[in-house]
């Protein structure tokens, strides 16, 4: 594997955990948020600050995702709070806490970012197989839950949260669990792109990425494990294969995204399918 | 001093979230969609004004030209980019709103540039009279007043003439004014057509404001302006302008007082995070919801 | 007879208007109690307190012995309060046996990490087709709810509540918009699952079909309890006669 190969699997492997993460809360459980790259932020500051006090990669990884996922709960509290359209405004203000607040604090490298961080230990190459292990890993978790009894109580609280608790479903713990475990694994990719990237900038984490992770989860198809991995390697890999695909990446995914809605609100998922809209 | 200053600076900012967020309001009200390319509409506008005015040398006409094609690209986005979905569930015309936004901000960045383009001819923007002791911009001065006609225009037109009062109807109950024989498709073209023409004055303001329009400019207001129809109630056009003011205020404060904990952008939704967990319904909506 | 289910001077308002004013009724284990009153009596608000949909101002409920008055409706299901809304809310994104299964399995999907645990659906779909079979709906489960016509998304509302296994189920107006003849269906239908040990209140609108299958009455007018007693004894009174006339 060349260099090159090494870092474009890693990144690969990072977009897939970030758009199975997301997946879980928005297509699983029908939670909107447009502010997932922030969880991917809070994972990687923790990693990096960590990291360069000395921590070893498990420790900072773990640290990463835990530090995620408990804020996410904390945003998955205002979820039981507040209604669909609200929930998209206020996932989408996190995302702008979370920047405003990093880049004014100067032991987080404010504007700068860290930069220094200590490598993994790995090669490239060995490194790359071990983000490409950890999304396998969440993969298979996906799959896991998506045909387990809590992936059917996640669709029956996507499609009417009344009706779920009229089965007895306790529909607020399932959706703090889905923000959790959503989050933590958003953390999780952020720790693994630490020790990839070795800088972090706060502008990784914006809106504009929010947007990107959600491209990748709705082209692929909400809900849709297969489809979302299927979507996000072929936009990850969109700009590697021709130089103006590079240039209009935003462009493209924006105009997908209308198309995709427009003609096929279920993804790719729905045209595989050919399930009857 | 400084508090007053604060206030009337916040007040002024307020009343440029006003003209943007009334835009947001009328299209939430009438169809459910959070209407996030409405930043591209006050981007577009702001680069109408510019390259006419700079073009031509008149305000005048630039604004002219802001308020009709920012009236034209709002209309045609429903038209085109909402109405073949709006059967479907809120989600999607979001996703569709999100992909126009960030087509918009691509589009202008490959027309105009990514670097930003100065109005040649702008003295106002430094030029500026004491009022009390408080210093205020040509242009901060103008932002006010246009938007207090505007809205003021509005609701007068809302409240007096008979297509107002139908619109009115509309808004608030879609189906019964239907029945009783209101156009309500003619209303959601009123919606966009004076919401985005709003956008678009409000967009050439803030570039006079800041003598700079670029593509992403639309950004951070338009986030704020979905804060604020968040806060409001959404949909409620009243707690909106309330809301428009307060979050000007607060910002204004917030950007003082927690300049190293936080940016100015963060704190409108730190603000807007903090009342939704004490009042889920916003800070005028009705509570059951 | 052992009291199953009580509740005491339920009290609440609606932007201040009074939708109960110190309800108070007990519900034997095993009868059939029917919940009737002219509109606006705060027969479905009574019954929606109960389920724990609503809370009251004022006043308890209690289930058994327990006070569950604090608890949300979901977890009063899981203690065997089943219920049944007035307008269908089937999820109409599952199958028919779907719908059913989701409540079949509530033993599995009472905490998340258990659920995430489980993955056989084979017990609760047998379960789920078992029950769909016994109220009229085996040949329709493959389909989607869309597909049924009402009286059928009403029956599959019933069938739902069963699979959770209720001591007590809560109906609330499952005749409303049936034809006369699939209300008497639903009608017999319920009073078969009475029959089979299953305690029943009904909230109901149409006297004729309540008059035939229910119990003993309870009759609310004006947020308050107007009359309690069997059919007929409740039926005769005066008070009870000008109530309905008076409002209707």
């Amino acid at each position: 594997m060349s260099a090159y190969i090494a870092s474009l699997v890693s990144v690969i492997g990072i977009n897939l955990i970030l758009a199975l993460s997301l997946n879980i809360i928005t297509g699983f459980c029908g939670q909107v948020s447009l502010g997932h790259a922030a969880f991917y932020g809070i994972g990687a500051y923790t990693a990096a600050y960590l990291a360069k006090l000395g921590a070893p990669l498990p420790l900072t990884l773990l640290a990463g995702a835990a530090m995620a996922g408990a804020i996410g709960i904390v945003v998955g509290l205002t979820s039981l709070r507040v209604r669909h359209d609200f929930l998209a405004v206020t996932t989408m203000g996190i995302g702008f806490v979370f920047l405003g607040f990093v880049r004014k604090q100067k032991w987080l490298g404010g504007e700068l970012g860290i930069s220094g961080i200590p490598g993994s230990g790995l090669d490239p190459v060995s490194y790359a197989v071990l983000i490409v292990a950890f999304a396998a890993a969440v993969m298979g978790f996906c799959l896991w839950i998506k045909h387990s009894w809590m992936g059917f109580t996640f669709d029956a609280v996507a499609d009417d949260e009344d009706a779920a608790r009229t089965v007895g479903v306790n529909v607020s713990t399932y959706k703090l669990v889905a923000f959790g475990i959503g989050t933590a694994l958003a953390g999780l990719a952020g720790g693994l792109y630490v020790y990839f990237a070795r800088i972090i900038l706060p502008d990784t984490f914006d809106f504009v990425q929010s947007i990107a992770i959600l491209t990748m989860v709705v082209i692929g198809g909400t809900g849709s494990v297969w489809g979302v991995f299927a979507a996000t390697i072929a936009l990850t890999l969109l700009p590697e294969v021709s130089r103006a695909a590079a240039d209009y990446r935003l462009l493209i995914f924006g105009a997908m995204l209308i198309l995709v809605m427009r003609f096929s609100p279920g993804g790719l998922a729905s045209l595989v399918r050919r399930k009857p809209a | 001093m400084l508090f007053v200053e604060l206030i009337v600076k916040g007040l002024v900012y307020g009343c440029m979230y006003a003209m943007m967020a009334v835009g947001l309001t009328l299209v939430y009200g009438l169809l459910r969609i959070l209407h996030i390319a409405h930043a591209g509409v006050f981007a577009l506008g702001a680069y109408m004004a510019v390259t006419v005015t700079n073009a031509t040398g008149s305000l005048a006409l630039g604004f002219l030209v802001a308020a009709v094609v920012s009236a034209v690209a709002g209309t045609v986005i429903y038209r085109l980019a909402y109405q073949p979905i709006l059967h479907h569930q809120a989600f999607v015309p979001m996703v569709v709103s999100i992909g126009l936004f960030i087509v918009m901000q691509e589009a202008f960045r490959m027309i105009f540039g990514a670097y930003g383009i100065a109005f040649d001819n702008n003295p106002w923007y430094v030029a500026n009279i004491s009022l009390g002791g408080i210093n205020l911009t040509y242009v901060e001065i103008a932002m006010v007043i246009t938007s207090v006609t505007l809205l003021v225009g509005f609701g007068l037109f809302a409240g007096l003439t008979r297509a107002g009062i139908g619109w009115r109807a509309t808004v608030s109950d879609p189906q019964m004014a239907t029945s009783f024989g209101v156009d309500a498709v003619r209303v959601r073209y009123i919606n966009f057509l004076f919401g985005s023409a709003l956008a678009g004055i409000a967009g050439g303001l803030v570039g006079l404001l800041n003598n700079y329009v670029e593509p992403t400019m639309g950004g951070a207001v338009s986030y704020k302006a979905l804060a604020i129809i968040v806060l409001g109630g959404l949909g409620s056009v009243r707690g909106t302008l309330v809301a428009s003011l307060v979050l000007g205020v607060v910002e204004a404060f917030g950007a003082i007082y927690l300049a190293d904990i936080f940016d100015r952008d963060a704190i409108g939704f730190l603000f807007l995070i903090i009342v939704l967990m004490v009042r889920p319904q916003g800070l005028l909506g009705r509570s059951s919801g | 007879m052992n009291t199953l289910a009580r509740v005491e001077d339920l009290h609440i308002s609606f932007g201040g208007v009074a939708a109960a004013s110190g309800i108070s009724l007990t519900v034997e284990q095993g009868e059939f109690l029917a919940l009737i009153g002219p509109n606006g009596a705060g027969k479905t608000t009574a019954l929606r307190m109960v389920a724990g949909l609503l809370r009251p101002d004022r006043g308890r409920v209690f289930f058994g012995e327990r006070d569950v008055t604090n608890l949300p409706a979901h977890a009063r299901v899981r203690l065997g309060l089943g219920f049944t809304h007035q307008i269908v809310r089937p999820f109409y994104g599952f199958t028919t046996v779907e719908n059913v299964m989701l409540a079949a399995g509530h033993h599995q999907t009472e905490s998340p990490w258990r659920a995430l645990a489980s993955r056989s659906r084979a017990a609760a779909r047998e379960k789920a087709q078992a029950i769909l079979e016994r109220i009229g709906l085996g040949a329709q489960a493959g389909q989607s709810p869309r597909a049924l016509p009402l009286g059928q998304r009403k029956r599959l509302e019933v069938a739902r509540a069963l699979a959770l296994d209720p001591k007590l189920l809560l109906l609330d107006e499952p005749l409303a918009g049936l034809s006369s003849h699939e209300a008497t269906t639903m009608a017999d239908l319920v009073r078969a699952l009475s029959g089979q040990g299953i305690t029943v209140v009904l909230v109901e609108h149409n006297l004729g079909e309540v008059l035939r299958v229910a119990d003993r009455l309870v009759v609310l007018d004006a947020g308050k309890v107007l009359a309690e007693g069997l059919p007929k004894d409740v039926m005769a009174r005066p008070d009870v006669r000008q109530a309905y006339t008076g409002v209707i």
